[in-house]
This record gives structure tokens, C-alpha cells and sequence, in this order.
């Protein structure tokens, strides 16, 4: 009785959808089983991708390229998608000196995320080694709007103010302008900042926007010796001399190392003791000061050997020697004390020379310089 | 069934008994359980099951190479000398004792399940070949996971299909169905794997089996991917052809593919029965030796020829390494991988075909790019398509190596380059190595297996390399009896009557002869005659589909396709033999 109760089983067993049935219950248990030993290797490989991810971010810090490289490797064997992973072996190649296999994995890293700043920014300072000067700047303007993980307002300010370094290493000074202004406009007050962007605004030739800048540091400290020389550069281009001395001696005070802040110093003061045209100076004085900058001028054409006509003369004009021969004999405090008109004239000559001479003999130097500065000063006036 | 059908029966039977008892819950399960529908759900179970085993297997060589290489990027040198060596002396020892059936390649063994042994693979063999083949590839052997999880699949189908008692038939085909999700989870790739099962196991394409073998490599994908993430097995880079006279390169690195597959052919087809000549006790030395030997190669400065190797492929692809570099890890992993095959190791080729086609590809085009700057594109795109050139050059399957970088790359703008290459490839390969490397080691095992490359290339037989013009006339069925008679010679037996619109009869003179001599010759033939109606062929038809009309009518007309009353030919038995005894003796 219970052999054929057993056969009959046998036989149920042996039915197809039985079978399938069953199929069905191992696949499930089976599913069930592998997804554990799934989670199990899955957590083994990630803790080991950590490990050597960990190892990778010492070695990294401490510029321990080559080992970094190895480490960042090891890590993505167990994580071969991790970003950060990838990211990091990215940097550890650049510091190793390995671009291209670097560039590899930034363009990866690129595809899958076009927004990420640090991506961006590494990927800018690639291009800007290579010379790809255009792909740099596109990247550097991702890398400013992109996406950053921490600190984000200074991670977008730092990408643009290497973007700025690149365009004035190139002298896109406009563009440069640009950017500053849009940094400017964006940053909190911050001494050591503005102290920065008041000096790339010196090297973009925006003046007005050093200016500000570094009067932006001397309110928070009106000591800093770096800003007052900033300030009095900037001043000194923007040919504000009395604003520029005072700068530019608490600057040289402070520091008498500063030797071109004392040069500017200098021609500051020499171009406020050689202009004729300051209000309020007495008559004698400015004659007196007349009288020595035509000798200047003179001194300056000869050294130079301007025989020839000026550049831009008019038609028919003496060469500047022979203007400034047929003049001398005039350019005596007493002659411009009988003749007050002849300030101007001799003037206009003086400037015309120096003029000459900067374009023609090189940069003036001294008085001369002071001479070209105080004519530019009062150009169309 | 459709339901007006149903009603329709019922109302034609009258009996609601009958319809009862075709409808019934037996009938249905019938229904649903027919052979070959059970045979599509049971391909569904096989890739899961597959798919499973693969995942597992995953598993297993990443756990064995970790302990045995351990976990970092460089591998120092004791492990490397040590690992492939000591688990070479292990695996040896397990597969002369446990699992002797775990070496060799598993498409062999998966056609010689199908053609010789009825579907029939001990599971003993998966397990064996699960084992031995993690503990290989894991400890450093250059050998890839994709032929034994092939070779997996077909062990679980043939379990499955032997558990599922299926018919004969259907159990032969079973081994190639499993064989399809075995690869496809190895590769993540279903439709390379869909490709190389039809190209280079079963041989041929029939609805029945392309739709297991699909149904099979889907599930086990889809396993694969719920477990392992749907990511290809390489970053693939950005990859283009920026203009035509690229494709100059990409031919001569289908020539140097091609030359490559041949040295690794020819190398195999060299070492291995020498390895095999050896005396017995060597055989629980090789794998060690072998392993020794690719030890030292990985110690003198190139581990990247250890295991699959797959992370080095990606490197080549991102042009990470030198050209010089790259060419070198292409000779040095044919050696290795020669070393590790030969000695009996069990796991797969397809890994290592891989790598040696991206190196190579990438060493070619890098070479390339410094001659002739104008003509390279990327190390990237060179090693994508040289991976498909050694695929078809050395595993001779043409087809499955295009839609295989297709399907990796996913980009279908690298098609162009891939089809020239590989054809170089598979055309210097053919004509310097003749035979295949499959069907190379299975008559080096003394087995007959069908080659399929064989079988694409075999020269077959035509109606119209047999067919002769008709003896007698062609009579229209309008004709009158008379007319017929008058048209009659006197030697033939049969003549054929083209009947309208499209069809063909034949008659015996004989018939004719009796119907005239009755007065009956003014009557039309069509409204006269028992005229039997006889299947027509065309001349483009095999000559075997004659074989089943020649025995039983004499005479078979051979029409023209585009005018079924124009004939082009007849045929009847003594032609067809005829052709074939020339054919043979030819």
C-alpha cells in the first residue's frame, strides 16, 4: 500500500508542470542565495576599494604621486565607475606627470557629469597646458558655474581667478577686465581678496577698479603695505600724483625694501615739482620750473639725436632741434616774466620732444619720464 | 483558438459535452505544455539559472584572485611567481582525478553534446569546470571566463532538459540554448552571444531555435545585469571616424589581425599536441609550469598578460600605454596564453582574443598615428576594432565579431571600419590556416565534429546542376486528343501537359494512345484526362527537395520563377543520382 502510495508520488513528480513548478522554487531560492553572497562580495569590494581609495588620498596630500597613482588604481579595480575615484587617479596622473592618461579619465568623468567644477577645472588647467587656450577658457567658464562639492562660492571664485591668470597671461586684458569686474561684484569685502583682485585689476590695466579694491583693504586696515603700494600705483597710472605720493610714501615707510614703489615714488614727486600748469604755484616758480624743463628737453634731444622732423609734424615744420634752438634764447625767467605767453609755447615744445624721445630713444627715465607723464596728464587741455 | 471559432464548433457539434471535454483544464495544460512551447518557457529557466551560475562564478574568480594576487593594482613578485604556478599543480590534480571533462574548449564540448552525445553534459562537468576554471583565471592564468560559463550554461540546459524529460530532438538542442546564456551573461553582451551559438554551434537558423536561443541569452543578461549593473565590461571612449582614407588603417590593422590570428593558431595547433605526447605524470605539471612561465613573464614587467586582463584593455583603450608597449603585451600574451591552454588549464580564449586584438589594435594605430598622422584616429577606436579583428580572424566568427564591438561600444559609426578590418582579417586567417581553431582542437581530440566554417563555405548542389531539357513535347491542356498524338515520338514513356492557369500534369503515351484509339481525339485534353497533377521545382532549389519528389513521379517539371508555364528543365531519379555520383566523385 505505501509502494504504490510512493510510485503514485513518483509519477505526480514526474508531471511537467510539477517540474516547472519546482524549477520555479529553486529559481527563487537560488535568486535568493546569490543575492546574498552578491551583497557579501559587493561589501567586501567596497571596503577594500576604501581602503586603498584612503591610502590613495594620504599618499596624494603628502604628494606622494607615483604611490597615489598605484593606490587610485587599486582602488577602481573594485569600483571601476566610482567617480571620485576616477577623479582622484586623475589628479594623482597630473601630479605624476602623466597628462594623457589623466585627460582620458577627465573626459570620462566629463561625459558622465558635464557640470562638475572640479572636472572642469582640471580639464581647463589641461587644455591651458597644452595650449589649447580656447578649450581652457570654455572649461574654466564651466568650472565657474559648474557644480562643486563643498564651498561653493570659493571653488567658483578660485577657477575664475585662474581663469584671469590664464587671460592676462595672454594678454586678453579685456577680457580679463571682464571677469575681474564679475569677481569684483561677487565677493564679500575680505582683505586678502580684494588685495588680490586689486592687484590682477593693476595687471589687467583697469586702475580705477585697483584703485577701489585696495581702498577696499585700507579701510579694514590702513596699514597694509601691500594695498597702499597697490593704491599708489594705481593712483600714479590714473595720474592722481598728489593721491599717488601719499600712498606711495606710508607705502615706501613701511617698507623701504619696495624699490618699485620707490621709483614710483619718485617720479610722482618729480612730476608734481615739474608742472608748470599746478594752481596756486607763484610766477617765479613756475617760470623757474619752465626753464628747467626746456633745458631737460634739450638735454633729452640731444642725448636722442631728433635732428629729423617730428613724427606728425605739420607740413613744412622745423625739426624739434631747430624749434628748440630758435627757442632758447627766449626761455629765461626773465623772458617768460616779459612774455608770459611763451610758458605755453615752450611747453608744448618740451612735451612734443619728450614725446619724440619715448617713441623713438626708448623709455624716458627721471625727469624726463616726469616730463612725458605731466604732457599725457594734460593732453587735450 | 478564436472564440467565433469556439462557437462556431459548438454550434456545428451541437454537443455541449464535446466542447466541455476539448476545453477542458487536461486539454488546456496540454495546450500550454506542447513540447515545443515548454521548450520556449524551459529556455527562460535555463538563462536564469545561467545566469545565476555565471554570477556566481563572477564571484568566484574575483574572491580566488584576490586571495591569491591579492587585492592591490601591482602584484609583487612572490604572488605572481607563486599563485599561477601552485594552483596550476591544484588544478591539474582536480582535473586528472575529479573533473576530466572540466578541460578543453566548452564549444566543443557544447557541439559535441549536440551532435554526438544527444544534449547530454554531466553537470559534474559544470562543477568541475566552475572550479577549476575561477581558480585558474583568479591565480593569474591567462584565460578568460567566458568559454567555461559557455560551457556552464550548456551543462545546466542539458540538467534542466534531462530533469524536463524532452524529446530527442529537442534534448540535442538543448546544450547550444544554454551555451547562448552562458556567453551572453559572460559578455553582457545577448545578441554577440545569439550570433556566435547560431554561427559556430548549431550552424543554421530555424525560428524554433533562434527564439529559445534569444528567450535564453535575454534572462541570463538580465540576471547578470540585476547582479552585476549593466556596464560593459570596458569604458568605452569616445569613438569616431573623421574621414574615409582612415579606413587604409584600419585595413592594414586588419592585416597585421589576420597575420596574428595565424601565429596564434598555428602556435596552439603546434604546442598542444606535443603537451599531449608527453608522458602522463607530466600532465600533473603542466598547468604549474605554465603558470611558472607566465609568472616570470608578469615578474620581467608585464603582469598585465595575467588573468582575463580586462582593466588592461580599458587602460589601451584610454592610451595609457606606448605603442611599442602595446605590441609587446600582444606577443607576450599570445605566448601566455598559449602556455596556459596547451597545458590543459581549464578557460576560455575569448578574453585573451580580446586583449590581444586591443593591444594589438592599439599598438597599430599608434604606430600609425606617429607615420602617418593624416590617416589614425584614436587608440581607442583602433583597440575596439582590433578586438573584433583577432575575434575574427583567430574564433573565425565573422558575423559574431562585428555585432560583438557593435554591441560593446555601443556606436554604430565604428561599423564601417570594423567590417574592412575584419575582413582582412578572417581572409589572411582563412588562407593561411585553413582550418579553424575549434575544429582544430576537436580533431586533435579525435573527434568528427561538423565545422561549421565547413558548412558556410561547402559548395551545394542545385536543381539545375541536374536538370536536362525535356525529352518529349510539352503539351497545353486545350489541346485536342489528336493533336497530342500527333506531337507523340515514339521513344518516350511520359509527357507533361501544362495545365492552366499555373499548374503541371503528366500523362503516359499510353493513356493517350487508348483515349484516341476510343474516338475520342477531337475532345480537349484538360476535359479527357486523368491527369495527375505533379509538384514543380525551381532551378535554384537544393537538390535535395528533388530527392522527395523523384521516387515517386517520373518526370518533375523545373519551372521558371517568374513564369510558372515556361520550362526551364525536367528532372527525374536517374538524373539527380547521377549528379550526386559526380558530384562525389569529384
Amino acid at each position: 500500500m505505501a509502494s504504490h502510495a510512493i510510485a503514485r508520488y513518483r509519477v505526480y513528480l514526474r508531471q511537467r508542470p510539477v517540474i516547472l513548478a519546482a524549477f520555479t522554487v529553486l529559481a527563487i531560492v537560488l535568486f535568493l542565495a546569490v543575492t546574498g553572497i552578491s551583497r557579501a562580495h559587493q561589501g567586501q569590494r567596497h571596503s577594500i576599494g576604501e581602503r586603498w581609495f584612503n591610502r590613495g588620498i594620504a599618499d596624494l596630500s603628502a604628494k606622494r604621486y607615483k604611490a597615489a597613482v598605484t593606490d587610485f588604481r587599486g582602488a577602481l579595480l573594485y569600483s571601476p565607475d566610482e567617480y571620485s575615484y576616477q577623479l582622484h587617479l586623475a589628479e594623482a596622473l597630473i601630479g605624476e606627470g602623466q597628462p594623457g592618461p589623466a585627460l582620458a579619465y577627465l573626459t570620462n568623468l566629463w561625459e558622465r557629469e558635464p557640470d562638475n567644477g572640479i572636472v572642469n577645472l582640471e580639464l581647463a588647467r589641461l587644455a591651458a597646458q597644452r595650449g589649447e587656450t580656447e578649450l581652457a577658457i570654455r572649461y574654466y567658464h564651466n568650472a565657474v558655474y559648474a557644480v562643486w562639492p563643498s564651498d561653493q562660492e570659493g571653488r567658483r571664485r578660485d577657477a575664475r581667478l585662474e581663469l584671469i591668470e590664464l587671460l592676462l597671461g595672454i594678454n586678453a586684458k579685456a577680457q580679463a577686465q571682464g571677469e575681474l569686474i564679475a569677481l569684483a561684484e561677487s565677493v564679500a569685502p575680505d582683505p586678502v581678496l580684494q588685495e588680490r583682485i586689486g592687484e590682477l585689476f593693476l595687471r589687467a590695466a583697469d586702475y580705477e577698479h585697483a584703485l577701489a579694491a585696495f581702498n577696499t583693504v585700507l579701510k579694514s586696515d590702513r596699514h597694509s603695505v601691500p594695498a597702499l603700494a597697490g593704491a599708489g600705483h594705481a593712483a600714479f597710472e590714473l595720474a592722481q600724483y598728489p593721491l599717488a605720493q601719499l600712498y606711495l610714501q606710508a607705502a615706501v615707510a613701511a617698507n623701504p625694501n619696495d624699490s618699485s614703489s620707490a621709483e614710483r615714488l619718485k617720479t610722482t614727486q618729480l612730476v608734481l615739482h615739474m608742472d608748470p600748469f599746478q594752481r596756486q604755484i607763484p610766477v617765479s616758480e613756475r617760470d623757474r620750473i619752465v626753464v628747467r624743463a626746456f633745458q631737460t628737453a634739450g638735454e633729452r634731444l640731444k642725448i636722442c639725436k631728433l635732428g629729423a622732423v617730428a613724427s606728425g609734424a605739420k607740413i613744412g615744420e622745423p625739426p624739434l632741434a631747430d624749434q628748440w634752438e630758435r627757442l632758447k634764447p627766449q626761455i629765461t625767467e626773465t623772458g617768460l616774466r616779459r612774455n608770459p605767453d611763451l610758458v605755453e609755447r615752450a611747453m608744448d615744445l618740451v612735451f612734443r620732444i619728450e614725446r619724440e624721445a619715448g617713441a623713438r630713444c626708448g623709455m624716458a627715465q627721471g625727469t624726463d619720464l616726469a616730463l612725458l607723464l605731466i604732457s599725457k596728464m594734460h593732453e587735450g587741455s | 483558438m478564436e472564440p467565433q471559432s469556439n462557437a462556431e464548433n459548438f454550434v456545428e457539434n451541437g454537443s455541449a459535452s464535446d466542447w466541455i471535454h476539448q476545453h477542458s483544464p487536461r486539454s488546456l495544460w496540454r495546450l500550454v505544455f506542447r513540447e515545443d512551447r515548454l521548450f520556449l518557457i524551459l529556455s527562460v529557466f535555463i538563462g536564469v539559472f545561467a545566469g545565476l551560475a555565471v554570477v556566481c562564478f563572477r564571484f568566484a574568480i574575483d574572491w580566488s584572485r584576490l586571495y591569491l594576487l591579492g587585492t592591490g593594482a601591482v602584484l609583487t613578485p612572490a604572488r605572481m611567481l607563486l599563485a599561477p604556478s601552485l594552483a596550476g599543480l591544484v588544478i591539474a590534480a582536480l582535473v586528472i582525478h575529479l573533473f576530466p571533462r572540466a578541460r578543453g574548449s566548452g564549444v566543443n564540448q557544447t557541439k559535441a553534446a549536440l551532435y554526438i552525445f544527444n544534449g547530454n553534459i554531466p553537470f559534474r562537468t559544470a562543477i568541475g569546470k566552475f572550479v577549476t576554471s575561477a581558480l585558474a583565471i583568479g591565480s593569474g592564468h591567462s584565460l578568460g571566463p567566458e568559454d567555461p560559463s559557455l560551457q556552464i550554461g550548456a551543462c545546466i540546459a542539458s540538467a534542466l532538459g534531462r530533469k524536463m524529460r524532452l524529446e530527442r530532438d529537442r534534448m540535442r538542442l538543448i546544450a547550444p540554448v544554454g551555451a547562448a546564456a552562458g556567453l551572453a551573461a559572460a559578455f553582457n553582451a545577448p545578441i554577440s552571444a545569439v550570433l556566435f551559438v547560431i554561427e559556430e554551434v548549431i550552424g543554421r537558423w530555424t525560428a524554433g531555435i533562434l527564439g529559445s536561443v534569444v528567450l535564453s541569452a535575454v534572462s541570463s543578461v538580465v540576471v547578470t545585469r540585476w547582479f552585476l549593473g549593466s556596464e560593459s565590461l570596458f569604458r568605452i571612449p569616445p569613438v569616431e571616424m573623421k574621414r574615409p582614407t582612415e579606413l587604409i588603417a584600419y585595413a592594414v590593422l586588419g592585416v597585421a589581425g589576420g597575420l596574428a590570428s595565424v601565429v596564434f593558431a598555428s602556435g596552439i595547433a603546434w604546442l598542444r599536441p606535443i603537451a599531449k605526447a608527453l608522458p602522463r605524470w607530466t600532465q600533473y605539471l603542466q598547468p604549474g609550469v605554465a603558470g611558472l612561465l607566465i609568472g616570470i613573464i608578469a615578474v620581467l614587467g608585464a603582469p598585465q598578460v595575467m588573468g582575463a586582463g580586462y582593466e588592461y584593455i580599458d587602460q589601451a583603450m584610454h592610451g595609457q600605454f606606448t605603442w611599442k608597449f602595446l605590441a609587446i603585451l600582444a606577443g607576450l600574451k599570445i605566448v601566455a596564453t598559449m602556455l596556459s591552454f596547451v597545458s590543459g588549464t581549464p578557460g576560455g580564449m575569448f578574453a585573451p582574443t580580446l586583449f590581444i586584438g586591443a593591444m594589438l589594435g592599439a599598438a597599430v594605430g599608434g604606430a600609425e598615428h606617429v607615420l602617418l598622422p593624416h590617416l589614425a584616429g584614436s587608440p581607442g577606436t583602433y583597440a575596439l576594432v582590433g578586438m573584433g579583428v583577432l575575434f575574427a580572424g583567430f574564433l573565425r566568427a565573422p558575423m559574431t565579431s562585428v555585432f560583438m564591438v557593435l554591441e560593446v561600444s555601443g556606436n554604430y559609426s565604428i561599423i564601417v571600419p570594423v567590417i574592412v578590418a575584419n575582413t582582412f582579417a578572417y581572409v589572411i586567417s582563412r588562407g593561411l590556416q585553413p582550418t579553424a581553431i575549434f575544429d582544430l582542437l576537436t580533431r586533435q581530440d579525435g573527434l568528427e565534429l561538423p565545422s561549421m566554417e565547413e558548412q558556410r563555405e561547402e559548395d551545394i548542389l542545385r536543381v539545375e546542376d541536374a536538370m536536362q531539357p525535356a525529352d518529349g513535347p510539352v503539351l497545353d491542356a486545350e489541346k485536342t486528343l489528336d493533336q497530342a498524338v500527333e506531337a507523340l515520338h515514339s521513344e518516350i514513356e511520359q509527357v507533361l501537359v501544362r495545365l492552366t492557369p499555373t499548374g503541371w500534369g503528366i500523362v503516359s503515351k499510353q493513356q493517350l494512345l487508348t483515349m484516341a484509339s476510343e474516338g475520342k481525339g477531337a475532345t480537349a485534353l484538360g476535359a479527357l484526362l486523368p491527369i495527375a497533377a505533379v509538384p514543380y521545382l525551381h532551378p535554384d532549389h537544393p537538390l535535395e527537395t528533388a530527392l522527395r519528389y523523384v521516387d515517386r513521379w517520373p518526370l518533375v517539371p523545373v519551372v521558371s520563377r517568374a513564369d510558372f508555364q515556361k520550362l526551364e528543365g525536367v528532372l527525374t531519379q536517374r538524373y539527380v543520382l547521377e549528379r550526386y555520383r559526380e558530384f562525389g566523385d569529384g
